[in-house]
């Protein structure tokens, strides 16, 4: 192979794992010795991929509501693997989750689904008038399918507060933004490494400009460099409870901070817009 | 085990799925974030992440990457396939705070499995100009040109940056290419 069709090659490796390709250029990768196109495209995924993770701060959990919903469409899925092809690496179709449901009309699987209906009908007809006899009811009850229950952070702090012995908690009280005046509370466990902010008072803020960021003062930390506590967004009024996700161990917190910060957060705080301080007293237990 | 998460969910192990959006939820969304810039669009592109990691899951093999990894390879194949069909540009003012941010924060270790580790320090290792690209084209997912206009390097050094960025990092990380790139590295 000469210099210049191996740089090109190279190009259209790289810019698969990169950037993807288009048309064109697909076709021109698929027509590639496959053996050679397979080991090289896997071995850049997976370098881009380790340098994604290396960057990516997990600074914000998955938002609640999107968490519950690929929790209660995950069943669909589950043993519903790739067969089409004989890669041992994953296939990802454009926008294959839209067109899962478009397609189910069109194909006669969508006939099953109202036959299934019609059935359904029947059935229901047969129960209602089934359940009429009261003796038959023990027969035909079937117990309800479980479904995961998720936990909103209210109630994970609740289930903290039960299940943990030992844990430090602290007021909030204002910083030096003046026009905020903040109240709740806040608990942390050393021995379980989560905790939970309550906040009332504190201004929802555009997460496209800025956002909330709690610090920890870790008293075997030098006060310079608290321990970043995570990066929040306040998206109501009222009272809101907010996780942890502290990026290092927190051993003995003497006092959080609440800094506003640019959107994503940062390393080291200016301190400029501190929204809240809860100094640690005492441990509780 | 590492692998246990997507082992369990290739057995259809339903309890493995909570499992796996405590473990990766927020890796996922926030890289999904970081490359769309976008909330409402990192929510469409997280949903058909997690129905490919479900659909894709028995196909794991941790003699060739963690689990973290495939995971985030996985994520990617979807999000470049959102920002090349959306036609997304990303907006120069925002390309600061990008390069002002440090490659890692401190924490991450603890957090990502040992290619990341490694990846992080391979990226140290390079030169200041080929981590901005990199970080620009992988992380932001920003195409060579975007990157060309926004930092005014010419296309042809924001391509050599990048190609030899990754195959240095791909080098550091042991990541076995083929003859090909080892020849036109050379």
């Amino acid at each position: 192979m000469s210099e210049d069709k191996r740089e090109k090659l190279l190009d259209l490796l790289l810019k698969k794992a990169v950037h993807g390709l288009d048309e064109a250029e697909q076709r021109e990768f698929d027509a590639l010795d496959p053996d050679t196109a397979s080991a090289e495209i896997h071995s850049l995924e997976l370098t881009a991929a380790a340098i994604n993770i290396a960057d990516a701060s997990i600074d914000e959990p998955l938002p609640a509501h999107l968490y519950s919903k690929i929790l209660a469409d995950a069943g669909q899925y589950l043993g519903a693997a790739e067969t089409e092809t004989a890669s041992p690496w994953p296939t990802v179709k454009p926008n294959s989750y839209k067109a899962e449901t478009e397609r189910s009309g069109q194909s006669w699987f969508g006939w099953l689904g109202w036959a299934a209906a019609a059935a359904a009908c029947i059935a229901l007809a047969l129960n209602i008038w089934i359940t009429r006899t009261p003796e038959n009811n023990q027969a035909i009850i079937k117990p309800t399918p479980e479904i995961p229950k998720v936990l909103t952070p209210a109630e994970k702090r609740d289930e903290m507060m039960r299940s943990t012995a030992e844990m430090v908690k602290a007021n909030w009280t204002s910083g030096n933004v003046k026009e905020m005046k903040i109240e709740g509370d806040v608990v942390w466990s050393d021995e379980k490494q989560i905790g939970y902010m309550r906040l009332r008072g504190l201004p929802m803020n555009d997460k496209t400009k800025e956002t909330y960021q709690l610090w920890i003062f870790d008293k075997t930390q030098d006060a310079k460099t608290p321990i970043d506590g995570g990066t929040f967004d306040v998206n109501s009024a009222g009272e809101v409870v907010i996780p942890i996700n502290a990026k290092l161990k927190a051993d003995d917190p003497a006092m959080f901070a609440i800094t506003m910060e640019k959107a994503g957060g940062v390393v080291v705080s200016d301190r400029k817009k501190i929204a809240a301080l809860a100094k640690v007293e005492n441990q509780t237990s | 085990m590492t692998n246990a998460i997507l082992q369990r969910i290739a057995n259809g192990d339903k309890n493995a799925v909570e499992d796996c959006l405590n473990k990766y939820g927020g890796l996922v969304w926030s890289i999904a974030r970081k490359m769309l810039r976008n909330s409402d669009d990192a929510e469409d592109a997280v949903q058909e992440i997690f129905v490919d990691i479900w659909k894709n899951a028995a196909r794991f093999d941790e003699s060739k990457a963690s689990e973290t990894t495939f995971i985030a390879m996985i994520a990617r194949r979807r999000l470049i396939d959102k920002i090349r069909r959306s036609g997304r540009r990303i907006s120069a003012d925002s390309l600061d705070d990008v390069l002002l941010e440090p490659f890692t924060r401190s924490d991450k270790d603890m957090q990502t499995g040992l290619e990341a580790e490694q990846a992080a320090e391979a990226m140290r290792n390079l030169r200041p100009e080929q981590q901005q690209v990199l970080k620009l084209s992988i992380v932001q997912g920003m195409s060579h040109q975007e990157i060309s206009d926004a930092t005014g390097m010419p296309l042809g050094t924001v391509k050599t940056h990048a190609r030899r960025g990754i195959l240095q990092v791909r080098e550091y990380l042991g990541l076995d290419g083929t003859q090909l790139s080892q020849e036109v590295r050379a």
